[in-house]
C-alpha cells in the first residue's frame, strides 16, 4: 500500500504505508491463485435494459390508453372516428380513473417478474462461474506433481 | 414554536429513522412542539408517527417544517401546499448507476429523487446538509442558503449490553471483521468479501467476516453475494441479517476491526459507531467517507482486496500502530460529543428560525450559456478532452467548464469559479477518489446536479464517462457531445448515447481536435442549435 492511497492524520500515512512493508511477503503461488479467484470473481456488467421476455408485457401495462381510433369505411369512417376521439376526450378522466389501480397492480407485477428473472439471471451466473472456478482449481490439481504418497 | 419533521418511511433501526426521532427528543427538549409525519412506517414506530397528508391541515403560518430528503418521496406536492417555513434536510441520494444490473427500481427511484431535489427548491426556505459532500450538491442544485448540520448522535444508544450467547460464539480466538449495514449494491459488500478473502488467504487463516445487516437472498445482489461467498471459498463468513441493539454490541464487542467498501454514503454512522465501540476502521474514501472519518481510522483511496487486505493485516500485527489509531479515533468522537453536537444544531436551527442563516450563494445560480462538461479537466490536464476543452472555451468565451476535483481534495460549498489557464473553472467532488488513468473517471453527483439545475447549452466531453452517461436523459435537447472512440469501450453505452443525442454526437479524431472544435462552434453559434436548446 502506498502513502498516496492512505487518507490518516494519526499514524500518518508513511507510518502505516512503511507498516504493510514489513508484513510478511505471501507466497507467490498464493498470490496468484487469489489473483485468479478474484478476477474469476468480478461481475460483468449487466444490460440495463428490461428483460426481452416481458417487453411486450410491458408495452401493454398502461390500459388507459388505446391506439389512436382509425376506420377503413369510405363515407361513415371520418364520423366514426371523430365519435370515436370524441367519446374518449370526453371520459378519458373517469377512464383513468377507473383503471388507475390496474394500471399500478400490473406495474408491480412487472417489477416482481423483473427481479425473479434478474435473480435467476444472476444465480445463472454464479453457477456457470462457480463451475469455471472449479474446473480450473481441477486442472491446476492435475498438473501439480503428485506429492509423496503417504504410508 | 411547532418545528416538526416529514419523512418518506420512518423505520426502526435505520440511520435517518434514528436521526428523526433523536432530533424530536432535542426539539422537545428544548421547549417546541414536534410530531413526526411520514407516508409509511414500521409497525414499531406506529406510535411515533403521524401520516404525512394530514399535515397541511396541522400546519398553521408559525409552523416549521424540516424536509428529510433521501429518496423518492412523491411529497413535492403537499410541501408546496403547506402553510408555513420549510427546511429541507438533505441526507444525500444514492446515485442511480450503483444499483444498475441489480434494482430497476431503486434505478427509477434515485433519478426520481434528484429531480425532486430541484423540484422543492422553489418551496423551501433553506438547506441543511449533514457533510459539506451533500451540501456541495445543494448549492449545485441552487438553493441559495446552505448550511452544514452537525449530525446529531444519540450515543447512549451504543451502549447495549453485548448478547452473551453470540459474545462467546464469536469469542474464539478468531480474528473477527465486522462490516454493518443492509446488503445492497451501493455499499458494495461484495468488495468486503473479497478483501476479506485475501486477508484471510494471505495473513490470517484463523479468521471470520460478520455482516450485520439485512440481506434478501431472494433480490439479485442478495443471491450474487450467497454466490460469490461460495465461488471466493474463504472460510467462516457469516451472514448474520437484521440484528437487535445486544446482537449488534456483541459483535462490536469481538471485531478486530471494521470493514466499509461503501461507494457511497451521506454520512456514515457505522463509521462513528465502530470509533465509539473502540474498533479500528477501515474505509474506502468514497463520497463523505473522508469527512466523516476525520483523519481518524484508515481511509484508503485503493479498492485493491490484496492491497486493503493488508490494512486488516497491520492493525492485527503491529499493536502499537492500532493503539495509535484507537486513540485517534477516540478523539474524532469526543469532539462529535452529544452535548456539543446538540448545542451545534441549536445555535443553526435558531439562527434559521431568527433570520441569522448563511446569506444566499451566488456561485452556481449564475447560469452561463453553454456549460462544458469536462470531468478530468483538472485530473487529467493533458488528455484530449482537456485540450479540447480549453480549444472550446477560446473560442466560446460564454462558457464554463465543470470538471472533477483532484483526488483528496475536500468539498466545499463554493463551488468556483477557478482560473486555470485562463479559464473559469467550476469544481466538484467526485464520488470515488479519481484513480490514475487509465481507469475511468468517476460520476460527481454533484455536478451531475449543477448540469440538471442549468438552462444553458451542455457539452459534453467524453460521452463515455460517468458523468455524461447520468445527465443524458435529463438534458435532452440542449445536449451535444463528444466521443474518443479510442477511450469509449462499452458498447451498450455508446449505443446509449446515439439513440439520445443521434447527430449532435461527434466522434473525437485526437490528431485534429481543431475539426471537432469548429463543427461544435458552428452548431452551437448556428440558429438550430439555439433552438435545440430552447426546447
Amino acid at each position: 500500500m502506498h502513502a498516496a492511497d492512505l487518507l490518516t492524520a494519526e499514524p500518518t500515512a508513511q507510518a502505516v504505508a512503511a507498516a504493510t512493508e514489513r508484513l510478511p511477503e505471501p507466497s507467490a503461488a498464493a498470490r496468484d491463485q487469489l489473483r485468479r479467484t478474484l478476477a474469476a470473481s468480478l461481475r460483468a456488467p449487466v444490460a440495463a435494459q428490461w428483460p426481452a421476455l416481458l417487453l411486450e408485457a410491458r408495452s401493454k401495462a398502461d390500459v388507459r390508453y388505446v391506439e389512436p381510433a382509425t376506420s377503413h369505411r369510405p363515407v361513415v369512417g371520418p364520423v366514426l372516428v371523430f365519435a370515436k376521439r370524441t367519446f374518449r376526450g370526453a371520459f378519458q378522466p373517469f377512464i383513468n380513473e377507473v383503471l388507475r389501480r390496474q394500471v399500478h397492480f400490473n406495474e408491480a407485477i412487472l417489477d416482481a417478474l423483473t427481479v425473479v428473472i434478474e435473480n435467476q439471471r444472476e444465480h445463472a451466473r454464479t453457477q456457470a462461474l462457480w463451475r469455471r472456478e472449479l474446473e480450473a482449481r481441477l486442472k491446476q490439481l492435475e498438473k501439480d506433481p503428485p506429492g509423496p504418497s503417504s504410508p | 414554536m411547532h418545528i416538526h419533521q416529514l419523512v418518506t418511511r420512518l423505520a426502526w433501526g435505520d440511520a435517518i429513522g434514528n436521526q428523526v426521532r433523536y432530533l424530536q427528543s432535542l426539539l422537545r427538549s428544548w421547549g417546541h412542539t414536534s410530531e413526526i409525519y411520514a407516508d409509511t412506517w414500521d409497525d414499531a414506530c406506529r406510535d411515533q408517527v403521524r401520516p404525512a397528508k394530514s399535515y397541511p391541515r396541522d400546519a398553521t403560518r408559525d409552523s416549521v417544517l424540516l424536509v428529510h430528503h433521501s429518496f423518492e418521496s412523491k411529497q413535492v406536492p403537499l410541501i408546496a401546499r403547506s402553510r408555513g417555513r420549510k427546511l429541507l434536510v438533505y441526507h444525500n441520494i444514492t446515485p442511480a448507476r450503483l444499483f444498475e444490473g441489480y434494482d430497476r427500481g431503486a434505478v427509477l427511484a434515485c433519478d426520481a429523487a434528484r429531480v425532486e431535489l430541484l423540484a422543492l427548491r422553489p418551496h423551501v426556505d433553506g438547506a441543511f446538509a449533514y457533510s459539506r459532500f451533500s451540501a456541495e450538491e445543494l448549492a449545485a442544485a441552487g438553493y441559495p442558503r446552505v448550511a452544514v448540520l452537525p449530525f446529531a448522535i444519540d450515543w447512549h444508544t451504543f451502549d447495549t449490553p453485548p448478547d452473551p450467547a453470540l459474545m462467546a460464539e464469536l469469542d474464539d480466538g478468531c480474528s473477527n471483521i465486522l462490516f454493518v449495514g443492509r446488503a445492497v449494491p451501493s455499499k458494495y459488500v461484495d468488495d468486503v468479501l473479497r478483501v476479506f478473502t485475501a486477508y484471510q488467504r494471505l495473513y490470517q487463516p484463523k479468521s471470520r467476516l460478520l455482516i450485520a445487516g439485512n440481506i434478501h437472498r431472494d433480490a439479485p445482489y442478495g443471491g450474487f453475494l450467497h454466490g460469490l461467498k461460495d465461488l471466493l471459498g474463504p472460510d467462516r463468513i457469516q451472514f448474520l441479517g437484521r440484528v437487535n441493539a445486544a446482537q449488534l454490541s456483541a459483535c462490536f464487542a469481538s471485531a478486530t476491526a471494521y470493514l466499509s467498501m461503501s461507494r457511497h454514503e451521506g454520512f456514515g454512522v457505522p463509521l462513528l459507531e465502530a470509533m465509539y465501540r473502540d474498533v479500528p476502521v477501515v474505509a474506502y474514501g468514497a463520497a463523505a467517507v473522508p469527512e466523516t472519518m476525520g483523519g481518524a481510522g484508515l481511509t484508503t483511496f485503493s479498492r485493491e482486496p490484496m492491497e486493503v487486505a493488508q490494512l486488516l493485516a497491520v492493525l492485527e500485527r503491529e499493536p502499537a500502530l492500532r493503539k495509535q489509531v484507537l486513540v485517534a479515533q477516540r478523539a474524532r468522537v469526543a469532539a462529535l460529543s452529544q452535548k456539543a453536537v446538540a448545542a451545534q444544531v441549536r445555535t443553526a436551527l435558531q439562527d434559521w428560525l431568527g433570520g441569522r442563516g448563511p446569506g444566499p450563494a451566488v456561485a452556481s445560480s449564475q447560469a452561463p450559456a453553454i456549460e462544458l462538461v469536462c470531468p478530468g479537466f483538472s485530473a487529467r490536464p493533458e488528455a484530449p478532452m482537456s485540450r479540447l476543452a480549453r480549444e472550446l472555451h477560446r473560442r466560446l468565451p460564454d462558457s464554463r467548464i465543470l470538471a472533477l476535483r483532484e483526488r483528496g481534495e475536500e468539498p466545499v460549498l463554493s463551488l468556483g469559479p477557478q482560473e486555470i489557464e485562463g479559464a473559469p473553472v467550476w469544481h466538484f467532488t467526485p464520488d470515488q477518489p479519481v484513480g490514475p488513468p487509465p481507469e475511468p473517471l468517476p460520476g460527481s453527483a454533484s455536478l451531475e446536479t449543477a448540469v440538471r439545475a442549468s438552462s444553458g447549452k451542455v457539452v459534453l466531453l467524453g460521452t463515455d464517462t460517468a458523468a455524461a452517461q447520468a445527465v443524458l436523459a435529463g438534458v435532452g435537447r440542449r445536449s451535444w457531445g463528444v466521443r474518443d472512440a479510442a477511450a469509449a469501450s462499452d458498447e451498450a453505452s455508446t449505443e446509449a448515447v446515439r439513440h439520445h443525442l443521434g447527430p449532435r454526437l461527434l466522434e473525437l479524431d485526437r490528431s485534429d481536435l481543431d475539426a471537432v472544435a469548429n463543427a461544435l462552434v458552428q452548431a452551437l453559434s448556428s440558429k438550430r442549435g439555439a433552438r435545440h436548446a430552447r426546447r
